[in-house]
C-alpha cells in the first residue's frame, strides 16, 4: 500500500433505531433527550424480572431495502443493510457508481444473527436437532451482515463482519478508514447491527448488570444498562472526491487506537483504557488539548463509568472535556453502539452541538470534580475534534477520533 | 493497483483430528477418518461422516486456572496459540506483548455455547435461571480475549466473521494493522468447533457430498512484518503476500467461479508473481457441491488454463471447519512444503490458497516458501 494516504470523510448516515429510521430523525431525538427504551416485544418477555429494552418497533425492512429478499435475511443482517442503504441515500452519490468502484463494507456486531440462532434453538428445544429449518440455518453465520450490505448495494468488493463485541462498530470504522486512506477501496460503508435477544437479556440480568427500567450513566443511582438493537452506518469516501462533486461532508475520520487489557473477561482496566485513548490520539496526531468532547462508552453499570472517568483523568488531567452517554437514551445497542457514537459525533461535529446523557438527576460525586456529561438536552457548541468510546468483553478497547473539516 | 508488503510467517500451532502440529497435516494418509471417541460420541449427532480432535486435554498445556469454564472453541484456540508460542525461535521478548495482537476468524464463536445458554432460558423454570460465568462463551470474541489473556498479548485483539473465508479474512484484518503501524505482529487464524449443532446445519443444508466429514479444528500463526522478525532473529517459515476477498452478490456458480478468476489474479498481480510460478494449490471448496468444481475452474483460469501438480486438500484430514478452513490450508501447505517445518530445497516456490462460501464470498492468499 504505498503512494501519498488520502483523507478521509463521512459524507453518509443511516440508522436504524429505537427513536427512529434515519440519522436525523435519530438526531433529533438524541438532542431532545428522549427515551426509545419501551416494553419488550421481540421476544416474550414473560418470567423476566426486567421487561423494558431500546427495541425497534417502527422497523419494517421492506419499506427500506430495495434490492434484499427480505425473507432470505436476518432480523441483524437487515439492521446493519437498511442502514447503509440509508447512507447511500444520503450521501448523494449515486448508486451506480457506488457499485462500479472498489467499495466493500465492514459491520461490527456482539452477538450476530442471535434472533435467528435463538429461533433455532426454539425448534431444537420443541422437534429436536432434526427439524430444523434449513432455510434459518443459512442466515446464522456473522458474516452474512456485511454480506447483506454489499448484497444490498450491489458492492462487489470485500464484506468484512468484526465480531469483537460491543466495541466492534469502532473497529469496523477504523479498519473503514484504512481501507479509504490507503487507497485500498474507492469507498466503504462502516457500520454496526445487533439484534435483542433473550439470550444476552438473561445473561446481563444474571451478571446484575441490567438495570430495571431506567439507564442513567454518570449517576449516583446508576444501576446498570438496558439492552438494545438496531443498525447503523457511516460512508467513507475520500475528502478529494467529496469536494469534488460537492458533497456534504459530516466529519473527518482522523484516526484510531485499539488494544486489550488481556486481564479480565468482564471487568475493564483503566490504565488499558487509557493507553488505547492514547495510542489513537498517536495515531490521529492529536493532543488531548484538541479533544472538545467525548461520546463515553458510558454503559451505565457503577464499574463501567468509575472506570472510564478514571481512564479519561490518567490522559487529559484536570482539563476533562465534555463527556456524554447516548446509551442514557437507547440503551446498548451491542455491536452497533460505538457506530451510533460516531454517528453522533458526526453531527455533533457539523450541526454544532453537545449530544446529552438523560436521565441525570444527581451526578455521582464518587466521579470526581468538574465531570459535565451534558444533562438532560443537547447544548450548542462548536466541537472540532471529538473522541468517541467502545470497550467490550474480551478487554477489547476501540477509540475513534472525528473533526470538523478544517 | 499497488503491491503489497511481504508479511513472515514465523510460527505456528495447529490442532486437528490428525493431531497435533504441522507434521501430523502431511502425516495423515486420508484413508481412515477417526470416528468420535469419548463423551461426544453418544451426543445427538446426524448419520454423516465426523472427524473430531481426540485424545489432547488441554489442561496439559494451559494449566488448570481459568479453564474450566472455557468451552471446546476457546479451549482448542488456547491450545494452538500456546504450541504456536511455545515453539517459537527464539520466543517472543517479555515486553513484545503490548505490540502483539491475536486475529481469530470464526463465524458464530462457539454456536454450542450459544446454543446451549439460549436453551436454558427456555427450559429453566425462570427465563434468567442462566449461568453467569457461561454468558462470556456466548460472545463471539470470546476465544481472542482469552488467548489475550493467557498470552498477555495486548496489541489488537479482533474476531473476524467471513464464513467459510473467515481465516483469509483474519490475515486482512492483521495485515492492515501491521501495516498501519497498529502492531508488530500479531497470532492470527481460524477455529472451528464440532458439536451437534453445527453437524446437524451441515447435513440439513445438503451442501456437503455423501463422503465428507464434518470435522474442527484450529490453526494459528505468528504473523509479523519482516523487520520485526528479523530484529527478534526468527527465521520465517513462509511470507505472506496478497490477500484478496470479495462478495460476488451472487450465489450463481459461473459468476461465482469468475469471481474466483478475479480475485486469483488480482492477489498474483499485488504479489508480483506470474500465474505460472504457482506450484501448489491448496483447496478449500473439497467436498462441496457444486462449488468443487466452481473453485476448480477459477483456479484454473486464472493459472492460464492449467493446474499445477501440487495439490493439498485438508479437509480430507480435518473435515469441513468452516471458519478454521482457510488456516488450516494454509497449515497444510506449509506442511506440504516442509513438514518439520525446515527450510529446504523449494525455497522461493509460490502456493495459493484459495476459498469460496455457498454465500458468494470468494477469496485466495499467495504465499511465498522460505
Amino acid at each position: 500500500m504505498s503512494g501519498t494516504p488520502r483523507r478521509v470523510v463521512v459524507t453518509g448516515l443511516g440508522a436504524v433505531s429505537s427513536l427512529g429510521i434515519g440519522a436525523h430523525t435519530f438526531a433529533a431525538g438524541i438532542r431532545e433527550g428522549r427515551s426509545g427504551v419501551s416494553q419488550i416485544r421481540a421476544f416474550d418477555a414473560t418470567g423476566f424480572p426486567h421487561t423494558v429494552a431500546g427495541e425497534v418497533h417502527q422497523f419494517v425492512p421492506e419499506e427500506v431495502v430495495r434490492r434484499l429478499r427480505v425473507g432470505d435475511w436476518g432480523r441483524t443482517a437487515l439492521f446493519a443493510a437498511s442502514a447503509a442503504r440509508l447512507a447511500a441515500d444520503d450521501s448523494g452519490l449515486d448508486a451506480g457508481v457506488l457499485a462500479a468502484a472498489r467499495t466493500g463494507s465492514v459491520v461490527g456486531t456482539t452477538s450476530g444473527e442471535s434472533a435467528v440462532i435463538e429461533a433455532l434453538t426454539g425448534q431444537w428445544v420443541r422437534d429436536g436437532f432434526k427439524r430444523l429449518d434449513p432455510a434459518l440455518i443459512r442466515q446464522v453465520p456473522a458474516n452474512q451482515i456485511a454480506t447483506a450490505v454489499n448484497s444490498e448495494l450491489g458492492l462487489r468488493g470485500e464484506a468484512q463482519t468484526i465480531a469483537t463485541a460491543c466495541s466492534a462498530s469502532n473497529y469496523a470504522l477504523g479498519y473503514a478508514y484504512d481501507m479509504v486512506r490507503t487507497g485500498e477501496a474507492d469507498f466503504m460503508i462502516s457500520g454496526g447491527a445487533d439484534s435483542i435477544n433473550r439470550w444476552a437479556h438473561a445473561g446481563f440480568y444474571r451478571l446484575g448488570a441490567l438495570a430495571e427500567s431506567v439507564c442513567r450513566p454518570f449517576d449516583r443511582n446508576r444501576s446498570g444498562i438496558l439492552t438494545a438493537e438496531g443498525g447503523v452506518a457511516l460512508l467513507l469516501e475520500p475528502l478529494e472526491h467529496a469536494v469534488n462533486r460537492g458533497a456534504r461532508i459530516y466529519a473527518e475520520v482522523l484516526g484510531y487506537g485499539v488494544n486489550c487489557d488481556a486481564s479480565h473477561p468482564v471487568s475493564p482496566d483503566p490504565t488499558s483504557i487509557a493507553a488505547c485513548i492514547r495510542a489513537a490520539h498517536r495515531n490521529a496526531g492529536v493532543s488531548p488539548a484538541d479533544i472538545d468532547y467525548i461520546c463515553a462508552h458510558g454503559t451505565g453499570t457503577p464499574t463501567n463509568d468509575a472506570t472510564e472517568v478514571k481512564a479519561v483523568r490518567e490522559v487529559f488531567g484536570d482539563r476533562l472535556p465534555p463527556i456524554s452517554s447516548i446509551k442514557s437514551m437507547i440503551g446498548h445497542t451491542m455491536g452497533a453502539a460505538s457506530g451510533f457514537g460516531a454517528l453522533i459525533c458526526c453531527l455533533a461535529l457539523h450541526e454544532g452541538f453537545l449530544p446529552p446523557t438523560a436521565n441525570i438527576t444527581e451526578v455521582d460525586p464518587a466521579l470526581g470534580p468538574d465531570l459535565d456529561p451534558v444533562p438532560g438536552r443537547s447544548r450548542p457548541a462548536s466541537p472540532r475534534v471529538v473522541q468517541n468510546h467502545g470497550f467490550a468483553f474480551g478487554g477489547n478497547n476501540a477509540i475513534t477520533i472525528l473533526g470538523r473539516v478544517a | 493497483m499497488t503491491e503489497i508488503e511481504a508479511l513472515a510467517v514465523t510460527g505456528a500451532g495447529v490442532v486437528s483430528p490428525a493431531g497435533f502440529g504441522l507434521a501430523a497435516l502431511r502425516g495423515w494418509d486420508g484413508a481412515a477418518q477417526p470416528a468420535l471417541s469419548g463423551p461426544r460420541r453418544d451426543e445427538d449427532y446426524p448419520p454423516i461422516p465426523l472427524v473430531g480432535i481426540e485424545g489432547i486435554d488441554p489442561e496439559q498445556y494451559l494449566g488448570r486456572k481459568g479453564v474450566r469454564h472455557l468451552d471446546w472453541t476457546t479451549k482448542i484456540a488456547l491450545v494452538a496459540c500456546n504450541r504456536a508460542l511455545a515453539e517459537l525461535d527464539p520466543p517472543l521478548a517479555p515486553d513484545a506483548g503490548t505490540r502483539t495482537g491475536v486475529v481469530i476468524g470464526t463465524s458464530t464463536g462457539s454456536i454450542r455455547s450459544s446454543s446451549e445458554f439460549s436453551r436454558e432460558t427456555l427450559v429453566q423454570e425462570k427465563p434468567y435461571l442462566v449461568r453467569a460465568n457461561l454468558f462470556p462463551n456466548t460472545v463471539m470474541n470470546c476465544c481472542a480475549g482469552q488467548v489475550a489473556i493467557f498470552n498477555g498479548l495486548r496489541g489488537v485483539n479482533a474476531t473476524i466473521a467471513g464464513g467459510r473465508l473467515s481465516s483469509l479474512s483474519a490475515i486482512r484484518y492483521a495485515r492492515n494493522a501491521i501495516v498501519g503501524g497498529h502492531i508488530d505482529g500479531a497470532l492470527v487464524g481460524g477455529v472451528e468447533e464440532l458439536c451437534p449443532q453445527s453437524a446437524w446445519g451441515w447435513h440439513l443444508s445438503g451442501r456437503l457430498t455423501g463422503d465428507t466429514a464434518v470435522g474442527e479444528g484450529c490453526a494459528v500463526f505468528l504473523v509479523e512484518s519482516l523487520p520485526s522478525a528479523a530484529a527478534a532473529g526468527r527465521t520465517p517459515l513462509a511470507e505472506l503476500l496478497a490477500c484478496e476477498v470479495v462478495s460476488a452478490g451472487s450465489d450463481d456458480r459461473p459468476v461465482i467461479s469468475h469471481r474466483a478468476t478475479a480475485a486469483v489474479r488480482r492477489a498474483l498481480e499485488r504479489s508480483g508473481v506470474a500465474p505460472a510460478d504457482v506450484s501448489t494449490v491448496s483447496w478449500g471448496c473439497t467436498g462441496h457441491v457444486g462449488l468443487e468444481r466452481a473453485e476448480l475452474r477459477g483456479v484454473r483460469a486464472a493459472l492460464g488454463g492449467r493446474v499445477p501438480a501440487g495439490s493439498v486438500r485438508v479437509t480430507e484430514v480435518a473435515g469441513e471447519s468452516f471458519s478454521a478452513s482457510g488456516a488450516l490450508q494454509l497449515a497444510a501447505l506449509l506442511a506440504h512444503w516442509a513438514p518439520d517445518g525446515s527450510a529446504g530445497a523449494g525455497s522461493g516456490e509460490i502456493g495459493l490458497v484459495t476459498s469460496i462460501g455457498q454465500d458468494g464470498v470468494v477469496g485466495a492468499l499467495v504465499v511465498r516458501r522460505r
